[in-house]
């Protein structure tokens, strides 16, 4: 029995069709992608200085004065709020001797460096030098903080290094008319982690663009999603997948007992399984009909969501370093962060967002927690995806591999190779 | 030994999967003619198709086990299609599940009471048969303590209760009735090979205080249920046979 997926003359606002399938081709991706100092550098000097990265949430910086430091590579951003409510950037960076200004996020005044006290303005001017007289050149030229690109969507801020960035909604297009539909601006934060892995940040944005491994690594998902008959689109830069939930892989047999995944979800939408006389293959739909019929009087607005959002996962990349796993009750956004200066290493960060019902008190944010690889359970899921990173990128480095042999149920880590080569080259 | 069935006529509910699936082929390689039902019309018809090929009498229906007109309209037809009824087993379940009072009804209705309606309408037809019996499918989860209080285990327990005096009151007419309760059992599609995949760890522990450190298979229940429910077992009456390779620990003197 194929999966059942919404009809074209079905409401929904986020394109639901397929893409035309793009040609890439069967090659060998080389493995020095992954591992080559020399590759890192291109790719920082022609990608990462040249896109626009997600800094922080718009509710990360609520107040004038508030800032958020985020990091990539070798460089810290400032995103701070402005008087007049707009968001700024600055690299984080004092003009004196070089010194990082700002830890963390909070409230600010002025931007001080606690060295010599330089200070700058929230719009990142000088402020007061001590003692400018005794510099004969006077105070540098540039008028303070070298400035980023900065500009928000979403809820979130973004940022990018490159002067001549395009506008970030020509950027993000078409995802914008994509993900506007689950109003993250109406979730709030529950989670907020950062995990050190061994392994290149690209061995884990590719960890997430297939689902081939999840008969591998997440055999128990196999009773909660069907992990073959996925849609893949590819866009421009980004690129998803749409991976039904609530249901059983083709790779199993349907059983009388609903999976207990299963009965979680219905039961997380107020849907007693113990009353559902359908058959395990049947649940999807009758959630996603009980989510749409009974989601209002819950204070949960769904209309702008068509009814497969109500229990799938629609699952986008963000080129280059964004994974976002969409449902209509939350978002679990990944961020993947190069390390400064080694290929084997990465930052993974773990934000997730729940939709709050109406009227629900807002819980108290999360403080953001930073560990490594293995010190603290990140959930089952991504404890099994995190298992493998370091193996695989060990593997990567061994003389004896060439490189990807990548099949057509992992076409998004093609396409994001294609994408990776218009701005690295190949 | 010849179990002396052929030519015999079966009802067994939830015969399109696992254990009952397993009963009416056994049956209906013993020579009888075959009526079932259960909740998949695909599996119906691929059970009719494999009966057919065989050359067994077939009558099957698209059943959902809470409905209990739908049981009793089931069992009446499988009389009138199979022109008789010699033996009637009772082996639908809705299966387990904790945490929601909901269960109870459940458990209730599928297994408790589709059981209680198809024998109340199958008796007529037990009464008219030269060798009536009927056979409940309970749990060793009903007498053994496992994986968790439940009501999947309690009601199971209560088909236990009420196939013995069952039992006592149809003996004078000749209608044996017996129970038989199988321990943790694997088959293809079975709730077990679900929980294996996605919850190891009390598959695990299931199968660790199995002292072959297997679980049984449907065929290895069935053959135990059809030699209960067959002529054979003429003096079988108001037993209650554990089939569980050994899982249970207590000794039932």
């Amino acid at each position: 029995m194929p999966v059942e997926r919404i009809k074209p003359t079905d409401f929904t606002r986020t394109p639901a069709t397929p893409a035309a399938k793009p040609d890439f081709g069967s090659a060998t991706i080389p493995k020095e992608r992954y591992t080559s100092a020399e590759y890192m550098r291109l790719e920082w000097e022609r990608m990462w200085t040249k896109v626009w990265l997600l800094g922080c949430r718009m509710d990360d910086i609520p107040n004038p004065g508030d800032y958020h430091v985020t990091s990539i590579g070798k460089e810290e951003i400032i995103l701070v709020r402005q008087k007049d409510m707009s968001v700024r950037g600055f690299f984080n960076v004092c003009l004196h001797r070089g010194n990082r200004i700002m830890v963390g996020e909070g409230n600010a005044t002025s931007f001080k460096c606690q060295y010599h006290f330089w200070e700058y303005g929230l719009d990142g001017a000088f402020e007061n030098i001590p003692d400018l007289e005794t510099f004969p050149q006077g105070a540098p030229p540039c008028k303070g903080l070298r400035e980023v690109k900065c500009d928000t969507w979403n809820s979130f801020v973004w940022f990018s290094m490159n002067p001549e960035a395009e506008p970030l909604l020509d950027y993000l297009a078409p995802l914008p008319e994509h993900l506007e539909p689950y109003h993250f601006e109406r979730m709030v934060k529950v989670a907020d982690m950062t995990v050190e892995w061994d392994c290149n940040w690209k061995t884990s944005v590719d960890a997430f663009n297939e689902s081939y491994h999840v008969q591998g690594i997440h055999p128990e998902l196999l009773y909660f999603i069907e992990d073959k008959d996925v849609q893949i689109d590819c866009y421009g830069r980004h690129n998803r997948y749409l991976v039904p939930f609530s249901t059983i892989s083709h790779r199993v047999e349907e059983t009388t007992e609903i999976p207990h995944l299963i009965k979680h979800a219905m039961k997380e939408a107020g849907m007693n399984p113990a009353d559902f006389d359908g058959r395990v293959t049947e649940v999807r739909k009758a959630l996603q009909a009980f989510k749409r019929k009974h989601g209002p009087a819950m204070g949960l607005d769904y209309s702008d969501l068509n009814d497969d959002q109500l229990t799938d996962d629609y699952h986008y990349n963000i080129f280059p370093n964004l994974t976002l796993n969409t449902h209509a009750d939350d978002l679990m956004l990944f961020r993947q962060r190069p390390h400064p200066s080694d290929p084997n290493k990465m930052f993974f960060d773990v934000f997730i967002f729940k939709l709050l019902k109406k009227d629900e008190p807002r819980p108290k944010k999360p403080r953001h927690e930073q560990f490594k690889h293995g010190e603290k359970s990140l959930g089952l899921v991504l404890d099994q995806d995190a298992y493998n990173l370091p193996g695989v990128q060990a593997g990567m480095n061994s003389d004896s591999f060439d490189g990807l042999w990548i099949g057509d149920q992992e076409l998004r880590i093609r396409h994001f190779h294609h994408v990776l080569e218009s701005y690295v080259g190949s | 030994m010849d179990l002396r069935l052929k030519g015999l006529k079966a009802a067994v509910t939830g015969g399109t999967r696992g254990i009952g699936n397993a009963i009416v082929h056994v049956l209906a390689e013993e020579g009888c003619a075959l009526a079932t039902c259960g909740r998949a019309p695909e599996r119906i018809e691929s059970l009719r198709r494999q009966m057919d090929a065989a050359g067994v009498r077939f009558h099957g229906e698209t059943v959902q086990g809470r409905d209990g007109e739908a049981m009793r309209n089931w069992t009446r037809n499988s009389v009138e299609a199979l022109g008789g009824l010699d033996i009637f087993v009772a082996s639908l379940s809705a299966g387990g599940g904790t945490d929601e009072e909901r269960y109870w009804y459940r458990n209730f209705e599928i297994d408790l009471m589709s059981a209680v309606r198809g024998v109340e309408e199958a008796l007529p037809a037990l009464r008219q048969s030269k060798c009536p019996s009927i056979l409940i499918l309970a749990t060793m989860a009903a007498s053994e303590t496992f994986v968790a209080p439940m009501a999947y285990n309690a009601i199971k327990a209560a088909l236990v209760t009420w196939s013995k005096q069952l039992s006592q009151q149809l003996a004078p007419e000749g209608i044996r009735v017996n129970c038989l309760s199988p321990g943790p059992t694997m088959f293809k599609g079975s709730n077990w090979e679900m929980i294996r995949v996605a919850r190891s760890r009390i598959y695990d522990n299931a199968v660790r205080q199995q002292p072959t450190r297997r679980m049984g298979t449907a065929e290895e229940i069935a053959r135990s249920a059809v030699f209960l429910a067959s002529p054979a077992a003429s003096w079988c009456n108001g037993s209650h046979l554990l089939v569980d390779g050994g899982f249970s620990k207590r000794v039932p003197f």
